[in-house]
């Protein structure tokens, strides 16, 4: 009951309450659509971000890959005429290279990962600026088999749901799998608990961290991919500030930033606090520029409140 | 005469050019307790992690029941039967007691999943509460229970069953009694006798020497990489062995070179 993600969820559910009772368009279907849109494309790179955290990394370079994945499959498949799956392989093993080099940087020269991704962050993002000379790209409205993949939508009654939900909720499923029933997620909580006593058990400590990377990597570019075809069009600047964003949802769930401990119930929990206040406050009236104030304060509240019932549990 | 079932050959060690293992020979026999002694900086640590395969050696022998072996990493030790608990380290605190017990061998069904296999954790657990229970201490612990709540005499006993439970050849203890208070100490202690019964063999790095009068059957001394006396307990004194930690005695040095 008092565990940190349970805290987050009651405070997740006052301020859905909260929302709902200032503001009556807040629970509209039209409303909730958008914010079911949105939501999956920082959530999905939150759950590899949590599980990377879990294992005491962190990684930086995540929005700026949420922009080059899409901008480097879609200029192949505009400018290029590649075949729109064969663009899309080349974006995956784009990300696949760039968490493998972060890895293998930080695993086997041991450099910290905020450093190692501060660094892939600016190069990812100035490649991606680079190579579109700073300019959106031309708007992409094939649709296709990709694109329904990715990004198309039903309506049910007068709700719209967009596919990314389903991957979210699948992958999801997925990662509350591995951190916590499979030997893997061991493995992963233990490494980020106490790198030494895995590796002396066996545990391959860096083998797990470089595929972690890569796995966030590649849930960035799959974000990334979600979000352009959704809108039709791959900027260079998409994604900017993701990444602390991002970040904050998973601490806010619960996860410690140190390693060891884990949650994604609670990174879930964090995306939708995020996402709702995001959403909630532009509603309620509060303007635009405010609203990273409000996004701060509400952090930093779930943080000391996180510590304060952790002070307690140790207490007691 | 017991057997032997670990045997080390002029073992050699150099980091750069600091050379920290010159030419260690060490033997161990079936339920034997040897104490590993020496002062800071001896070797003593060096010795042990290449045993347990933190890093290879680059010169020397190693011969497990008489077989040659080479360790090139923790995990073929483990599976040698060389099992090393070391100081403070070898629990994840975030983890639940039964996790730790098996971690790197976690119990899992659906095998060929790898890494992605379930963890069979209603085994898990009973296996955990049986190990617990059979090293007597299953009355406090909950083998749910996490790690980062236990003392530290509590988390030495459950590395030291995790140890014993695998039925390890041999048992490498690093400073097992660093930071534990006395009643833990004694339990600690307690159990090293119980695994020497268990026909495991101990090899116990410790600075307290009165630790090792009190449990051990061989001393092996270390000093500057090098191994420079093994005596019997029975056949020496604290003094004497104090005396070759230091190198002040030159006279039993003396006695060893002939």
């Amino acid at each position: 009951m008092r565990s940190p993600q349970f805290s987050s969820f009651v405070i997740l559910v006052v301020l859905l309450a909260v929302f709902a009772v200032a503001d009556g368009n807040f629970l509209s279907p039209l409303n909730i659509s958008n914010m079911m849109a949105f939501l999956p494309e920082l959530g999905i790179i939150a759950l590899g971000m949590t599980l990377l955290l879990t294992a005491g990394e962190f990684d930086l370079s995540v929005g700026a890959v949420f922009a080059l994945a899409p901008v480097v499959v879609m200029l192949l498949a505009q400018n290029a005429g590649v075949d729109i799956g064969v663009a899309l392989l080349v974006g995956l093993l784009l990300c696949i290279a760039i968490g493998a080099i972060n890895g293998v940087i930080v695993t086997k020269i041991g450099i910290s990962s905020f450093l190692v991704t501060l660094s892939m962050l600016l190069i990812v993002r100035g490649a991606a600026l680079y190579i579109t000379q700073g300019f959106p790209l031309k708007s992409w409205d094939q649709p296709g088999f990709f694109v329904t993949l990715l990004a198309g939508s039903v309506n049910i009654g007068s709700f719209r749901f967009y596919t990314s939900l389903w991957w979210f909720i699948a992958l999801s499923l997925l990662a509350v799998y591995v951190l916590r029933y499979a030997k893997l997620g061991n493995w992963i909580s233990a490494i980020g608990s106490n790198r030494n006593a895995a590796v002396a058990r066996g545990v391959p400590a860096d083998a797990v961290k470089i595929w972690l990377f890569i796995a966030t990597s590649v849930l960035a570019g799959l974000a990334g991919m979600i979000s352009a075809f959704r809108i039709s069009a791959a900027s260079p600047v998409a994604g900017t500030g993701y990444e602390l964003e991002v970040i904050a949802m998973v601490v806010v769930g619960g996860t410690a930033l140190t390693g060891g401990r884990g949650t994604i119930l609670g990174t879930i929990v964090g995306a939708l606090m995020l996402r709702t206040i995001r959403n909630g406050i532009v509603l309620v009236g509060v303007p635009g520029l405010a609203y990273n104030i409000f996004v701060g304060v509400i952090i930093l509240a779930m943080l000391i409140l996180h510590a304060l019932l952790q002070k307690n549990a140790a207490r007691s | 005469m017991m057997q032997e079932v670990l045997r080390l050959q002029n073992l050699q060690k150099s980091f750069g050019s600091v050379r920290a293992l010159k030419n260690a020979s060490l033997t161990l026999s079936e339920g034997e307790v040897v104490a590993l002694l020496g002062d800071n900086g001896a070797g003593k640590s060096t010795l042990i992690k290449a045993i347990s395969g933190v890093f290879p050696i680059d010169r020397g022998d190693v011969y497990v029941r008489g077989e040659k072996v080479s360790i090139r990493s923790t995990r073929e030790a483990m599976d040698l039967g060389i099992e090393t608990i070391h100081q403070d380290t070898s629990l994840a605190p975030d983890l639940s007691i039964a996790r730790n017990l098996f971690l790197g061998r976690e119990p899992v069904n659906l095998k060929w999943l790898g890494v992605f296999a379930p963890l069979d954790l209603a085994k898990l657990r009973d296996a955990a509460s049986t190990l617990l229970k059979r090293v007597g201490i299953s009355k406090k612990l909950d083998a749910d229970a996490l790690v980062s709540t236990l003392s530290g005499g509590e988390r030495q006993s459950i590395a030291i069953s995790r140890a014993m439970q695998f039925a390890a050849k041999v048992i490498i203890l690093d400073e097992p009694t660093n930071n534990l208070g006395v009643e833990e100490t004694h339990g600690v202690l307690r159990f090293v006798k119980e695994m020497r019964e268990a026909g495991h063999s101990v090899l116990l790095i410790t600075h307290n020497i009165h630790h090792v009068f009190e449990v051990a059957d061989r001393i092996v001394v270390m000093r500057r990489g090098e191994i420079v006396a093994e005596q019997t307990v029975a056949d020496t004194d604290l003094l004497t062995v104090e005396s070759l930690i230091t190198g002040a005695d030159m006279s039993a040095l003396m006695k060893r070179a002939q």
